[in-house]
C-alpha cells in the first residue's frame, strides 16, 4: 500500500515536472535552420555509438588501407627506381629507398629466369592486382560499417519519433520531422562517404611523403610550398562559392516556387490576364539566377584550372632543382623522376580536402539536428504499477471536475463533469474551440492530465497503461489514415484475433462490402498512398469496419464535416448505427440526424457543459441548444 | 539521340560563335598540357646527355602552363556560359508555353510532370552542353594530341599500347551503365524512404490509437534495409570501377615497362622519351575512362530534350484569333445555341444541347448534382474549354471572336477552387491589375464581407497567405477569391460555387451586396442552396448535361420537380444541414 502510494506521489511529482519542461519547449527549434558551422567534436563522439558495433570493419578497413597505400607508392619506385635507375643505368648504391622492390625483382629473376625487365613487369602488375583488390576490399569494409551504422541511427530515429505524443506532433510540421530521417541522415551518408575517400587520399600522401623525404628533404620541401599555396586558394574559392551557391539556391527555389505557383493557379492567371506580368516576374529571377551561376562557374573553372595547373608548375620545379642536383651527383635521375609520379599523390588530397568541408559542414548541421531530435523526451507518462484490465470492460466512463490545459493561462476545459451509462450514445456539440476534439483525445490518454478526473468502469485512467486502454477504446477521426497494405490488413490492423472472415463481417455489417468486393482485388487490394483511390465515403467505411473488427468496448467518433452524396451518407448512417448499438460511444456530432439518434445531448462552450439532456428535454429548455437548432431551420420559416 | 538532340539546334544557333570559339580554344589549351611532358623529356635528356641544359625546357614549362591556364579558362568559360544562357532560354520558352496550356493539357500531365521537365530536364541540357560538351571536346583533342606526341617520340612503341584501349573503352560504357541503374535505385528506395516516413507521420495519431507503433517501426525496418542494400550495390559497382580501370590501363604501362626499357637499353629511345610516354598515356587513358560518363549524359539529354520539345509540340489550347468589327465593351446579352462538350476520352458529353439566352442585368443562379455541367457549362463562357464556333455568343458575336485578353477581362469568372497565390492579400485581391488603388482593394475586401478579418490580421493587406504565410479557412479563402471577382466591376459576373464554404449570415450579407453593386449587370451564380438561389432572377436546373427546369423559384416550386425537391429536402435539413456553421454563428453572436 505505502509502496504503491509512494509510487503514485513519485508519478505526479515527475508529471509536475515534467510539464513545467513542456511549457518551456521550444518547438520553433525544429523549424529553425541550424548553423552548424563548427566542428563540433561531441557530435562526432555521439555519432561513434551507432558505428562501434561495426568496429571490427573497421579496423579491417584501417589495415587494408595502409598496404593500399603502400602499394600505391611501390608502383612508380618500381618505374623509376628499379627500372630507370637498376636496370637502365646500373646506378644503385645499398641505401637506394627502394623498399625492398630491387632484391624482390632479383629474387623473381632468380627463381623465373627471366630477364631484369621481365621481372620488373611481373613485379609491377602482381603490385597493380595487389593494389586493386584490397583497395576494393578497403572501401567495401568501411562502407559497409557506415550503411549499417546509419541504417541503426535511422531506424532508432523513426522509432523515437514514431513514439512521441500528440502534443508533438500538434506544435511541429510533419515535414521538417520527415526531413530528419531522410535528408538529415542522407548528410550523415554523405560525410562518412567522403571520409572514406579523404582517408583512400591522406594515407598514401604520408607515405609517400616519407618516401620523398628519405630521397631529398629540400625538394620535398619546395614541393610542399605549393601545399599552402593551395589551401589559401581552396579556402578562399570555398568561401566564396558557399554564399554564391546559397544565393544560387535561393533563386533555383524561388523560380521553382514561382513556376508551380503559376501552373497550380494557371486557372487564375488567365482569367486575370496575368500571364505576361507573371512571366515577367519569373525572367526576373531566371536572369538572376543565370548571372549567379555564371559567376561561380567563373569562379570554380578559374580554382579548377588553378590546381591542374600547380602540378605541373612543380613538374617545372622538380626539373630545375632535381636536374640540377643529379647534375652534381647529389641524386640520381630515377629519384628524380620518381617525384614527378608523386605529384599527384601530394596536391589531390587538398582538393579533396576542400570539397569535404563543404559537406562536412552541412552535415554537422544535420547532424546536429538528428541528436536534436533523439533527445526530444516529450512523452505521455506511464503508470508505475499498470492496472491489469478485466478481459471486458462494462463501459462506464466518468468525467469528474476535469480541468486542462496546455499551456498555463488558457483552460480549454473547466471543471467538465458528466457520466456516460454502459452503452450509451453520447453526441457533443459545440462551436469550433469549445474543447470537443480535446474532451476526446483526454480519453485516450493523448495528453497528460492530472490524477482522479476521468474514471473508466471506476478505474482512474491514469492508473491503466496506455496501449491497454488505447486497445480498448476504438476511435474514428476526421482523417482516416490509409495504411500502406491491402483492404484486409487495413480492417485487421496486424491483430492475430482478426482473421479473413471476421473482417469480412466487419465490412458487410458496414456496408463496406459493397464497393470492397467491387474493387479488382477485393479484400487484397492494394491501398495506394493516402488511400486515393478510395472516395471519402469509402474511407469513412473502411474505418468503420476496422474499429467493428477490433471490437472495442468503447468508440470514439469525430464525424466528418465533408460533405458526402446522399447515398453513400445514407450508407454511412446506417453503419453508424450498427456500430454504436450497445457500445458506449462518444460521437462529436456535425449532423442533425446523428445527434437525433444520440441518447444524450452534450452541449459544450468555451471549455465547459453548457447543457446536457435528451434531444427533447434541451430544445424544451429553450437554452443555447434551442438556438442552435432553431438557427438550423431559420430557412423555413 | 542524335534526332533528339537535334532539336535543340535554333536554341544552340544563338550562341554559336561563342561555342566554337570555346571549342577552338580547348585545342589550343590541349597542346600546351600536351608540351609539357615534351618539355621535361628534353630536361631529362639534356641530364643524361651531360649538357645539363635544364634552364630552357623548365621556362618552357612555366611559359606552357600560364598558356594554358588562360585558354583553357577562357574557353570553359565561355562554353559553359553558353550553357546557362541557353537553359535560361529553354525556361522562359517553356514557361511562356505552359501560361497557353489549357485544362486539356493538364488534364494530361501533372504539373509535378511539369515541374520536373522544367528543372531536371533543362539542367541535363544545360550539363550537356557546359560539361558533355567540355569533356567530349577534351576526349577528342587529348587523344588527338596524345597519340600526336607519341607519334613523334616513337611509332613502334605507339601502337604497342594500343590494344589495351578498346577495352577499356567497353568496360567503362558497361560499367558506367550499371551504375547509372544501380543510382537510381539508391534514388529510387531513397523516396520509398521518405514516402514511407510522410505517410506515417501524417497517420501518426490513428497509428497511436490503434496501437500500431510496433508493427509500423518493423515495417520500416523492411524500407530502411531496401534503401541500405541499395546503397550498397551502388557502392560495389563504384568500388570496383576504381579498382578496375586503373588495372587495365596498367596494361599500356607495363607494356612501356617492359618494351620501352628494351629500346632504351637498345639506345632506341631516351629515358626522357620513357618518362614522357607515361604521362602521355595518362592522358589517352584519362578520356577512355570518362567515355561512359559521356555517353550516359548524352543519352539522358536525348531522353530529356524529346520531353520538353513534347511540351513545346503542343499547340496553345485556346486560340486567340479576335475578328474585325469587334465592340471594344461587352454590355452582357448572353445567348448560348446547341451547346455539347465532351470531355477528352468520356464516352458521355458533359454538356448536350444547351440552349438558353440571359438578358443584360439578369441575376441567374444555377444548380444541379455534382457531375451536372454546371462549372464546364460557366467555363465556355470565358473560353477555358473552348466551344464551337456560333454555339456561344456574347452581344450578338461569338465569343471566339473577341480578343482572349477582352473576354476574360470584361467577363469574370471566380473558379470554384479558392485558389490563393503565396503573396500578400494585396496583390491577391487585385490579382488582374497591380496598379489598383489601395481604397478599391479595401472596398471589394467590404463587400465580401473580409474587412474585419483582414483588419484583425497582424500586417492586414500585406499580409502573406499561402504556405509560406497566414493560411485561411475555407471561407475566408472563398470570400478573397470573391473580393477578387468583385473588384473588376465587369459587365458579366460569374460566381462559380463560391459560398459553400460561407455560412448563412455572411452569405446573406454578400449577396444584399452583389444585389447592389450589380444592378443592371449579368451575374450568374452557382450554388447548392436554395437560399442563395431564391433571390436570382431565374434559376436553371442542370442534370446530366442538359437543362432540366428554367424559372423563377416560384415557378419551379410550382412546378414540382428538382428543384421543389430540393427545397423541401434542405428545409427539413436532413441533408446538407450545416450543423457546425449555425453553431459557430450561434457562438458569435451570443458572445
Amino acid at each position: 500500500m505505502d509502496s504503491a502510494g509512494a509510487a503514485k506521489a513519485g508519478r505526479a511529482g515527475q508529471t509536475q515536472a515534467d510539464k513545467l519542461r513542456n511549457y518551456r519547449r521550444d518547438y520553433s527549434m525544429f523549424d529553425a535552420d541550424l548553423s552548424g558551422n563548427v566542428l563540433n567534436f561531441r557530435l562526432l563522439a555521439r555519432l561513434l555509438k551507432w558505428l562501434v558495433p561495426y568496429r571490427v570493419q573497421f579496423v579491417q578497413s584501417a589495415v587494408l588501407v595502409l598496404i593500399t597505400s603502400t602499394l600505391a607508392v611501390l608502383l612508380p619506385i618500381i618505374i623509376s627506381i628499379v627500372v630507370i635507375d637498376h636496370i637502365v643505368r646500373g646506378d644503385v648504391p645499398e641505401t637506394a629507398m627502394d623498399l625492398g622492390m630491387i632484391d624482390l625483382t632479383e629474387w623473381f629473376m632468380a627463381t623465373t629466369g627471366l630477364p631484369p625487365l621481365g621481372a620488373a613487369c611481373v613485379l609491377y602488375a602482381l603490385v597493380q592486382l595487389l593494389w586493386a583488390i584490397t583497395g576494393h576490399y578497403h572501401r567495401m569494409t568501411l562502407v559497409t560499417a557506415v550503411i549499417n551504422g546509419l541504417r541503426d541511427l535511422r531506424r532508432d530515429l523513426f522509432a523515437h519519433l514514431e513514439t512521441r505524443p500528440s502534443q508533438f506532433y500538434d506544435r511541429v510540421a510533419v515535414g521538417r520531422v520527415m526531413t530528419r530521417v531522410t535528408n538529415d541522415v542522407e548528410a550523415l551518408y554523405e560525410l562518412l562517404r567522403g571520409m572514406g575517400s579523404l582517408i583512400g587520399e591522406l594515407v598514401p600522401f604520408f607515405v609517400a611523403l616519407v618516401v620523398m623525404l628519405a630521397i631529398s628533404p629540400p625538394m620535398t620541401g619546395i614541393l610542399l610550398l605549393a601545399l599552402p599555396l593551395m589551401a589559401v586558394a581552396t579556402h578562399y574559392f570555398r568561401a566564396a562559392t558557399r554564399v554564391l551557391f546559397r544565393q544560387t539556391r535561393q533563386t533555383v527555389s524561388a523560380m521553382n516556387q514561382n513556376l508551380q505557383e503559376n501552373l497550380s493557379g494557371l486557372q487564375v492567371v488567365q482569367i486575370s490576364q496575368r500571364e505576361s506580368y507573371n512571366h515577367d516576374r519569373y525572367m526576373k529571377i531566371n536572369r538572376r539566377n543565370l548571372e549567379l551561376e555564371t559567376k561561380s562557374m567563373k569562379l570554380s573553372t578559374l580554382y579548377t584550372a588553378f590546381t591542374d595547373s600547380m602540378a605541373s608548375v612543380a613538374m617545372g620545379a622538380i626539373l630545375w632543382y632535381g636536374g640540377g642536383e643529379v647534375i652534381q651527383g647529389h641524386m640520381r635521375l630515377g629519384e628524380m623522376i620518381l617525384f614527378t609520379h608523386f605529384i599527384n599523390m601530394l596536391f589531390h588530397p587538398v582538393v579533396i580536402l576542400g570539397e569535404q568541408l563543404n559537406i562536412l559542414f552541412r552535415a554537422m548541421a544535420s547532424g546536429e539536428r538528428i541528436f536534436q531530435a533523439l533527445d526530444w523526451d516529450e512523452k505521455i507518462h506511464e503508470p508505475a504499477r499498470p492496472v491489469t484490465l478485466p478481459p471486458r470492460l462494462e463501459g462506464e466512463v466518468e468525467f469528474r471536475h476535469l480541468d486542462f490545459r496546455y499551456d498555463f493561462d488558457v483552460p480549454v476545459l473547466r471543471d467538465v463533469s458528466f457520466t456516460i451509462e454502459p452503452g450509451e450514445k453520447l453526441a457533443i456539440v459545440g462551436p469550433t474551440g469549445s474543447g470537443k476534439s480535446t474532451l476526446i483525445k483526454l480519453l485516450g490518454r493523448f495528453y497528460d492530465f492530472d490524477d482522479n478526473q476521468i474514471y473508466l468502469d471506476g478505474i482512474d485512467l491514469n492508473h491503466i497503461h496506455t496501449r491497454d486502454l488505447r486497445r480498448r477504446i476504438g476511435v474514428v477521426l476526421q482523417d482516416f489514415h490509409i495504411f500502406s497494405g491491402t483492404i484486409f490488413d487495413n480492417i485487421a490492423l496486424g491483430n492475430e484475433n482478426v482473421d479473413r472472415v471476421r473482417a469480412v463481417e466487419a465490412a458487410r455489417t458496414v456496408n463496406a462490402h459493397g464497393f470492397i468486393s467491387a474493387l479488382p482485388d477485393g479484400y487484397d487490394t492494394v491501398l495506394s498512398e493516402r488511400g486515393q483511390n478510395l472516395s471519402q465515403g469509402q474511407r469513412q467505411l473502411l474505418a468503420f469496419a476496422r474499429v467493428l473488427a477490433a471490437d472495442p468496448e468503447i468508440l470514439i467518433l469525430d464525424e466528418a464535416t465533408a460533405s458526402i452524396d446522399t447515398e453513400t451518407e445514407l450508407l454511412i448512417q446506417d453503419a453508424l448505427r450498427k456500430l454504436t448499438a450497445g457500445r458506449t460511444s462518444i460521437l462529436i456530432a456535425h449532423r442533425l440526424q446523428t445527434i437525433q439518434e444520440a441518447d444524450r445531448v452534450l452541449v459544450l462552450q468555451d471549455g465547459a457543459v453548457a447543457e446536457i439532456g435528451t434531444h427533447d428535454e434541451l430544445l424544451a429548455r429553450e437554452g443555447l441548444y434551442y438556438t442552435l437548432h432553431s438557427l438550423q431551420f431559420q430557412e423555413t420559416t | 539521340m542524335f534526332r533528339s538532340l537535334a532539336r535543340l539546334k535554333p536554341y544552340a544557333g544563338r550562341y554559336r560563335g561563342r561555342i566554337t570559339f570555346g571549342i577552338a580554344l580547348f585545342l589550343v589549351a590541349r597542346l600546351f598540357e600536351g608540351s609539357i611532358p615534351y618539355f621535361l623529356k628534353v630536361g631529362i635528356d639534356s641530364i643524361t646527355s651531360g649538357e645539363g641544359q635544364i634552364l630552357l625546357p623548365v621556362a618552357a614549362i612555366v611559359v606552357a602552363v600560364s598558356l594554358r591556364f588562360v585558354t583553357v579558362s577562357w574557353a570553359r568559360i565561355a562554353v559553359r556560359r553558353s550553357a546557362y544562357l541557353l537553359a535560361c532560354d529553354l525556361r522562359r520558352d517553356l514557361y511562356e508555353h505552359l501560361q497557353v496550356m489549357g485544362p486539356r493539357f493538364f488534364g494530361q500531365y501533372s504539373i509535378g510532370d511539369m515541374m520536373t521537365r522544367a528543372i531536371a530536364d533543362i539542367s541535363l541540357i544545360q550539363r550537356l552542353i557546359s560539361h558533355g560538351t567540355t569533356l567530349l571536346v577534351i576526349m577528342v583533342f587529348a587523344t588527338v594530341v596524345g597519340f600526336g606526341y607519341m607519334l613523334y617520340l616513337s611509332p613502334m612503341l605507339t601502337l604497342l599500347i594500343l590494344p589495351p584501349l578498346p577495352f577499356v573503352f567497353v568496360y567503362t560504357l558497361r560499367a558506367s551503365r550499371q551504375m547509372g541503374l544501380a543510382s537510381r535505385q539508391v534514388q529510387d528506395r531513397l523516396s520509398d524512404l521518405g514516402a514511407h516516413v510522410q505517410e506515417n507521420l501524417s497517420g501518426i495519431r490513428t497509428i497511436q490509437a490503434m496501437v500500431q507503433e510496433d508493427i509500423e517501426i518493423k515495417r520500416f525496418e523492411r524500407t530502411n534495409q531496401g534503401y541500405a542494400d541499395a546503397f550498397y550495390r551502388h557502392a560495389r559497382i563504384t568500388s570496383l570501377m576504381s579498382a578496375v580501370m586503373p588495372s587495365m590501363a596498367a596494361l599500356c604501362s607495363v607494356t612501356i615497362l617492359g618494351v620501352g626499357g628494351i629500346m632504351v637499353l637498345d639506345g632506341d629511345i631516351s629515358i626522357g622519351d620513357f618518362t614522357a610516354f607515361f604521362l602521355y598515356v595518362n592522358m589517352v587513358v584519362q578520356p577512355f575512362r570518362v567515355a561512359g560518363m559521356v555517353v550516359n549524359m548524352f543519352q539522358r539529354a536525348a531522353v530529356a530534350s524529346d520531353r520538353l520539345f513534347e511540351v513545346f509540340g503542343r499547340p496553345p489550347e485556346i486560340p486567340d484569333a479576335p475578328q474585325e468589327g469587334i465592340p471594344a465593351h461587352i454590355r452582357g446579352d448572353l445567348e448560348i445555341r446547341g451547346l455539347s462538350f465532351t470531355y477528352d476520352k468520356a464516352t458521355t458529353p458533359a454538356l448536350a444541347d444547351i440552349s438558353l439566352a440571359i438578358a443584360r442585368g439578369e441575376s441567374i443562379s444555377v444548380m444541379g448534382r455534382v457531375g451536372s455541367g454546371k462549372s464546364t457549362l460557366l467555363k465556355q463562357l470565358v473560353r477555358i474549354h473552348d466551344p464551337e464556333p456560333g454555339t456561344v455568343l456574347i452581344d450578338g458575336h461569338d465569343v471566339r471572336d473577341y480578343p482572349l485578353a477582352q473576354l476574360r477581362a470584361q467577363v469574370a469568372l471566380v473558379p470554384q477552387d479558392p485558389f490563393l497565390f503565396g503573396e500578400p492579400l494585396r496583390d491577391n485581391l487585385t490579382y488582374d491589375d497591380p496598379t489598383r488603388r489601395l481604397d478599391r482593394i479595401w472596398m471589394a475586401a467590404e463587400s465580401a464581407d473580409l474587412k474585419e478579418t483582414i483588419e484583425s490580421m497582424p500586417e492586414q493587406m500585406e499580409t502573406v497567405v499561402g504556405e509560406r504565410g497566414i493560411t485561411l479557412s475555407g471561407g475566408q479563402k472563398q470570400r478573397a477569391t470573391l473580393a477578387r471577382g468583385l473588384i473588376r466591376h465587369s459587365p458579366v459576373l460569374i460566381l462559380d460555387d463560391c459560398f459553400s464554404s460561407v455560412d448563412t449570415e455572411t452569405e446573406e450579407h454578400i449577396l444584399a451586396e452583389l444585389k447592389r453593386l450589380r444592378s443592371g449587370q449579368t451575374t450568374i451564380i452557382v450554388s447548392h442552396r436554395v437560399s442563395t438561389a431564391r433571390h436570382s432572377d431565374r434559376i436553371v436546373v442542370l442534370d446530366e448535361g442538359r437543362i432540366l427546369e428554367v424559372g423563377t423559384h416560384k415557378e419551379l416550386l410550382e412546378a414540382g420537380g428538382f428543384y421543389a425537391e430540393l427545397e423541401r429536402i434542405q428545409r427539413e435539413g436532413a441533408d446538407e444541414a450545416d450543423f457546425q456553421a449555425a453553431a459557430a454563428t450561434a457562438a458569435g453572436a451570443g458572445g
